[in-house]
Order: C-alpha cells, then structure tokens, then sequence
C-alpha cells in the first residue's frame, strides 16, 4: 500500500457531510459516529466549535484566506488553508510532535463548518491578513 | 480516562447528539465485550464479517489492517460480494486505538467483526474501508494458533507508522459530481444493535424523527441542522389575526384582504404539545378570507407537523392578556401530559398544575412548506373544543377576561361613530339574543349587545351575510368582562355550526315566535336597543326633513336629470329615477308610559313611495307641514336604538330601527 489511508478516508468523510447538509437530509447520527471513529477526542469538541459558530473565513482582495476559531478558552486561533496548520498548542503536541491526531478540533471544526455552510466570511485588507500571520510568528517567537 | 467535556455543549447542537450517541455506543461496547468474555461468542451470526490480518500499520492512532475477507454470513452477501470472493477479496479494517489494544492483533490472525460495522468505499481506490469496528473478536482457530498466540504476547510487535504529510489537505469541492459516490454506497452493513431512544414516530413524509416538545425545537434554534426538527402537535384553534402596519415581510404584496378593514390578516394556529405547552404559529397571510373558515373546519382538532419554524416572540401572561385569556380557557387539558425526560409511560395527573406563564410565537420562513396536518386522521384527544354555553349563563360568569362561546341570533348592527377612526377600524356593535334570554324571567336583559372590535377578523361571508338579513351567528371564543361581551382578536364568528362543540348543558332549541326587546323603561342605558309605546306630544319642527331616494339603490345623493331638468337622476344606478321614495325624518317627543318621568325623544323616519308628480308637489307642500295632525298619535311598538340617556334633564333620545 503506497499513499496513506485516514487523510482519504476523512476526506470523504467530510465530503459525505457536504452532501448531506445540501441536500437537507439526515443522517447526522451516521455521519457523527464516523466522526468520532476517525477522529476520536477531537469530534465532539469540534462539532461543538460549529455548534456555537466559531469559524470565519477571512478573505483579502488578493484572494489568500485564512481561518480564525473561537476557541472555547475565548482564544482566537489561526488555522491555514493551504496546509494542515493551527495555532493550538493541542496541533503542536498532538499531530506536529506526537503524529497522534490527523487535525486539532479547530481544524476539524473549520472543515465541518465549511461542510455545513456553518462558516463566518470576513473581508480584511492584505495588511490586516498580514499582520494575523506575523502576529502568530511573534508569539511563537 | 481524560475530561474532555467538562464546558457546557449546546443544547441541541450537533455536540450535543454526538455526546449522547457515544454514551449509548460506549456502554453497547462495554456490554457486549463482557459478554464475549463470558458466553465465548456472541449469539448472533448475521452479519459478521470475518477477515484474516495481513498486515498492519498505524496512522495517527488508528491502526489500519489489510485484510483478506474470508466467508460473509449470508445475511450480507450481496451479488457484488460474491464476485469478489471468488478472488480472495482484500479490505482495509479501521481499529482505534482502544480495540486494537483489545484484540492485540498480528498477521493471519481471524477476526471476527461484528454489526454495526460501516463500509466506506473511497473515490479513486478500489480498496473498501471498514470503520466502526467497535465489536471486534479475535477467533482462535486452533491449538496451534494458542500456543502461537502465548508466545508471541511476550514479544512486542513493531508495527509500522505511517506519518501524514501536513500538506495533504481535504477538498470538499467535487469538480465533477459524477464521479462522486452516492451515499448509500456507504452504508451500514447490517442493523444497528445499539438500543434506540424510541422516538421512532415516523410522519410519512418526514426525514427526520418527529419531536414531540416544543421547548425543545425552540431551544435548538440556531444550532446546525435545526431547521430539519419537526415536532408533532395538537392544532387547538384556528383564526385569523390581524397582521401590524410594522409588520410587511410576510404579507404577499399589498393587497387589503379584510372586509373589517384594509388591514392585512394572517392564519394562525394555537398549537399545543404532549407536554402541555402552547404555542402561537402566524402562517401566511392569506388571499382571501373566506379560507380561514375552512382552514379552520378542516384543522381544529388534528395533529399536525411543524419544522423550521423561528422564533418571533416569546410572550408572557402579563404582555399578552388576550393569548393567555384563550390558553386558560384551554386548561386543564383533556388529558394527562408528558413528563419531559422521563419514558413514554409516565404520565403527570393534570389537575393541579398551574395554566402556562409564558408562550412562544412562531412564525414560518416565507416560501417554504411547514405544516403538515394529516386531516384525514382523527381529532386528537388533548383536543379541547370549545365550550358553548346560553348567554343567560354568560351573563352570570364570574370573573373577568373568560373567553365564551355561544350561538346567537344577531338582530341589529350599528357602527361605532367614532368620526376620527376611519370606517374599516370601528367597533361594530351587534345585538343578540338567543331562546336563554328570549325566555328568561324579567330582570334578565333580552338583548345583549356584542361589540366586535377592529382586531376581530370578520370573514367577507359573514360580513355580508348579517348586513342582509338576521343571523344565527356561532361565536367562539368571544371575550366577557366588565358585563360586556367583546369578540376581540382570536374571537372567531361563523356561520356555520362548527364540526365539534360540546354543549354545556346549553339550551340551543331555535327562537320560537318572533323577537321581543326590553321595553324602555328606567333601567334602559345608552347604546342599547328597546321597544316603546307611547303618544306624540310634541314635535321638533326644526329637525324635520324629507329627501327623495332611489327606489331601486337607495341612494340618497339624487341629482336634477342634466337632459330633463325636472327628472331625478341616480348616478350610482346610472339611470333616470321615476318612482323615488320620499324618506321623511322627523324627531318626535313622546310620552311612555314605561318611562312616564323622561322626556323621550324619538328620531323617526318614514319611507313613502310616491310618482315623481306627487313627490315634486309634496316638496312643495312640506313648509305648511301640519304638526297638528300628529300631536295625540299612539305610537308603539317601535323597535330603538338609545343613543343617550341623561338624568338632568330626565331625557333619552332614541332613534327608530329597523331589526335584521
């Protein structure tokens, strides 16, 4: 077996989702147990984080984009598009040091949210984007 | 283990749902793992997928194994199925963390994986996927095998990580929808053995489980997925409610559709549900309003289905006196509620409960269906309807702000003559009276008067059904307080009996013999209608005043014909008018002997029809009008209407009507 198994498995997990949720049908008790299979501890927390609409999307003219969730703490955090990133210190430990989850639930929950059409659209200018991602930088420095 | 629910999740939100499904699903797990333990194997063969390991790695904590299918339970085997294993068919088996740790598996063992197991076939790979492996067995085959199995727990075994690349990220955006599977590929194998919640009310056409509180739908407002709950009611009255000039989103266009007015009017249900509660839903505004009858002949009493519904107000009884007045008179219920979060069996004895303090108004998102009522089933039992008692009963009803209902004969309509209200926002008073009063002993009045406000809607049948003659009217749910009876909003006048109506020991026999009214006499009070007797005595010259009519439209605004100057000519009817009616008008004193102290006055009016020559000569004649001829006539009976009574001086002023 080459490439792996679980990012295709959860990809068409959250594809499935989709289509339920346009399509308004149910199937919500189906599609959640396979959320917890996959993604353990992280489902519940991230349905959750979609429950109480923690997700935009910000935009700038350019057409970059990022994500920013409202963490349960009331601590905003910064998730990329292009590439399974998030500002946590739960991705940190748990899929950058430990490879023990495939997302953080902030992850998970920005996918969820797109799936459910639960996200927030901000339009910001590229300075403000800019300066969320050098903000992120800093603190970490 | 770790806490990860120790913050408050939604209520109702999809967080919510998950955390209850794990809880049922971890003790379903834990139940059946001790009862491999104990009984060795599980009783139940169908549906079980037996594998033999090959090989296993680890992604994240999910230990993935492939997996050669070895036999399916016929239960399963599906014609697919069986083309695939003619060739040692391979799958990819999904284990968490947990399981694997459990079954401890190595390659060419058998495992045993039992229902409900999920099979997820992926785009772009020919490999299944089997995930939800919660109930997972390990079979040991043989002596061997165990003795296999003992030595080889010593030793730990290596399995392989694969590391995910944090660059693989997940598209949700399908460019072709083709290629994209169905969802029912990815079924369910078999049926769930985790024990149902039982809310398995299905409404034919419904998707979803059909919710039975109230409370409920309304708390999981705004979390996702609510606008596919529907929840069952009772509908426990229909009317119309007049929509406020503030109010336009959910009025189509501005078309006036109330023959009270030109003011909007909207259906709405009282609803309430097995737990007691009520609830206001304004549907749409509707094109005509002779349909709210219908809605209502066709609805009040049935079960009915409501989903995505939003929250307009919540009311409590202080704020909405007129709601809470129809609530009350809908309580105690007909039968015993629903306790909530406790099973379908237990049920709360409803005689002591105290009526609802508060209640939520819904309303419907516009263009979409919300309602479904099933009228071809039977009017359910937490139906109340309404209870119809005589208006003698009525008048002695203790208490204030009771709602009552009763049929009565409608004899005289008079409007308010408020000059700054405009016409369509009047009062319309209504003068009924029915066999309980008709028959009464004296002391009870034997026409009452009936005041229909503004916010009451009048259907255009009705409207023009009483302006044409007398009607037997059935009032549902009028308001009584103060001694006044008053159909406010929520009061509903039909003409036709409605379907169901319990008579509370109501005498509803039909008026024998024709209709007497009190005679006038010292208890008489203005805006009230009476009958008197008496004798001219005097008349008021200066009030004297005759004007022809049309005799075929009655209008009193005739012209001079612009050919013939000495024709009449009636521009409403568009024609020259030859025989006009003269109506005299004449105010006349009076001496009743029922109310010998007064100075009664009566406007009375005379209608003569006459040929336009002696209608001209009349005109003519009318200033040497012979009072004379009058002074000593008997008059009586005459049918009145008060409009004032004063003290000093001792005088009522009435003035002559002609009843329906």
């Amino acid at each position: 077996m080459d490439s792996s198994t679980l990012p295709a498995v959860a990809e068409e997990l959250l594809r499935e989702i989709k289509k339920a949720f346009r399509e308004s049908s149910h199937g919500t008790d189906t599609f959640s147990s396979r959320l917890k299979f996959i993604f353990g501890p992280s489902a519940v927390p991230a349905l959750d984080l979609v429950d109480q609409r923690s997700v935009t999307q910000l935009r700038s003219p350019s057409g970059r984009t990022l994500y920013q969730v409202l963490g349960s703490s009331g601590k905003l955090y910064t998730c990329y598009s292009s590439c399974h990133y998030c500002t946590c210190p739960a991705f940190g430990f748990s899929v950058l040091q430990k490879s023990e989850s495939l997302l953080c639930k902030h992850i998970l929950a920005v996918y969820l949210s797109q799936a459910m059409g639960a996200c927030q659209e901000l339009s910001v200018s590229e300075e403000q984007l800019t300066n969320i991602l050098l903000a992120e930088e800093e603190d970490e420095g | 283990g770790k806490t990860e629910h120790s913050f408050i999740l939604c209520r109702g939100g999809l967080a919510e749902r998950l955390c209850r499904l794990q809880n049922r699903e971890r003790s379903a797990i834990s139940f059946w793992r001790h009862q491999c333990i104990s009984d060795n194997t599980p009783s139940d063969k169908s549906g079980v997928l037996i594998v033999k390991i090959l090989e296993i790695f680890e992604e994240c904590t999910i230990q993935v194994a492939i997996c050669q299918q070895l036999e399916q339970s016929p239960v399963t085997l599906s014609p697919e199925d069986a083309a695939i294993n003619a060739e040692e068919p391979v799958l990819k088996v999904l284990f968490t963390r947990e399981t694997a740790a459990h079954l401890k598996s190595r390659p060419q063992d058998v495992i045993h994986i039992y229902p409900p197991w999920q099979k997820l076939l992926l785009q772009n790979a020919d490999v299944p996927v089997i995930m939800n492996t919660y109930f997972s067995q390990k079979v040991l085959l043989s002596e061997h095998s165990e003795a296999r199995e003992k030595t080889y727990g010593l030793t730990k075994m290596l399995i392989r990580k694969n590391i995910i690349s944090l660059a693989q990220t997940f598209r949700l955006d399908d460019p072709d929808d083709k290629l994209h599977q169905e969802p029912s590929d990815n079924q369910v194998a078999c049926a769930p053995q985790i024990p149902n919640n039982g809310d398995s009310k299905q409404h034919p056409l419904a998707l979803n489980a059909v919710n039975d509180s109230l409370l409920e739908m309304v708390e999981s407002q705004g979390a996702v997925g609510w606008r596919e709950l529907q929840v069952r009611v009772v509908i426990q009255r229909v009317y119309c409610l007049p929509a406020r000039e503030g109010c336009r989103s959910h009025t189509q266009g501005n078309k006036p559709l109330l023959s009270n007015g030109g003011m909007f009017c909207r259906l709405c249900l009282l609803v309430q549900d097995a737990y007691g509660m009520f609830s206001e839903v304004q549907l749409q505004s509707l094109s005509s309003t002779d349909d709210s009858e219908q809605y209502c002949r066709r609805w009040e009493g049935k079960s009915c289905c409501l989903a995505g519904m939003k929250i307009l107000q919540r009311t409590t009884r202080g704020r909405a006196l007129g709601l809470f007045s129809l609530i009350d008179s809908l309580w105690p219920p007909a039968v015993p509620l629903k306790v909530p979060g406790q099973s379908q069996d237990s049920e709360m004895m409803t005689t002591n409960l105290p009526p609802p303090s508060f209640c939520y108004i819904l309303t419907v998102q516009s263009g979409e269906i919300h309602v479904e009522v099933d009228e071809e089933e039977q009017i359910s039992n937490l139906y109340q309807p309404p209870a119809v008692h005589g208006l003698k009963e009525i008048l002695r009803i203790d208490g204030c702000n009771r709602r009552c209902s009763f049929w009565a004969q409608v004899l005289y309509r008079r409007l308010q003559t408020k000059h700054n209200v405009p016409i369509d926002q009047r009062d319309i008073l209504f003068f009924v009276t029915d066999s309980t009063l008709q028959n009464a002993v004296p002391g009870i009045p034997k026409v009452v008067a009936v005041s229909v406000t503004a916010s009451c809607v009048l259907s255009m049948e009705t409207g023009e059904a009483l302006s044409s003659g007398s009607q037997l009217v059935f009032f549902k749910d009028a308001l009584w307080g103060n001694g006044r009876i008053i159909c406010v909003e929520r009061t509903v006048l039909l003409l036709q009996k409605p379907l169901l109506c319990s008579a509370a020991g109501a005498d509803l026999s039909e008026l024998t013999g024709p209709v007497r009214l009190d005679e006038l006499d010292s208890t008489t009070q203005a805006n009230s209608i009476c009958a008197l007797r008496g004798t001219v005595v005097g008349v008021n010259e200066s009030t004297a005043f005759s004007w022809p009519i049309c005799d075929r439209c009655g209008n009193g605004k005739l012209e001079l014909c612009p050919q013939d100057r000495e024709l009449l000519y009636c521009t409403q009817c568009s024609e020259v008018v030859t025989t006009p009616v003269l109506k005299m008008q004449l105010e006349v004193f009076l001496s009743c002997p029922s109310r010998s102290q007064s100075t009664v006055k009566v406007k009375v009016w005379h209608d003569i029809r006459v040929a336009l020559f002696v209608l001209l000569t009349m005109l003519l004649f009318l200033q040497t009008y012979e009072v004379q001829s009058v002074l000593g006539k008997e008059v009586g009976l005459l049918n009145c209407f008060v409009h004032s009574v004063t003290s000093h001086p001792n005088s009522v002023a009435l003035e002559e009507i002609a009843l329906l």
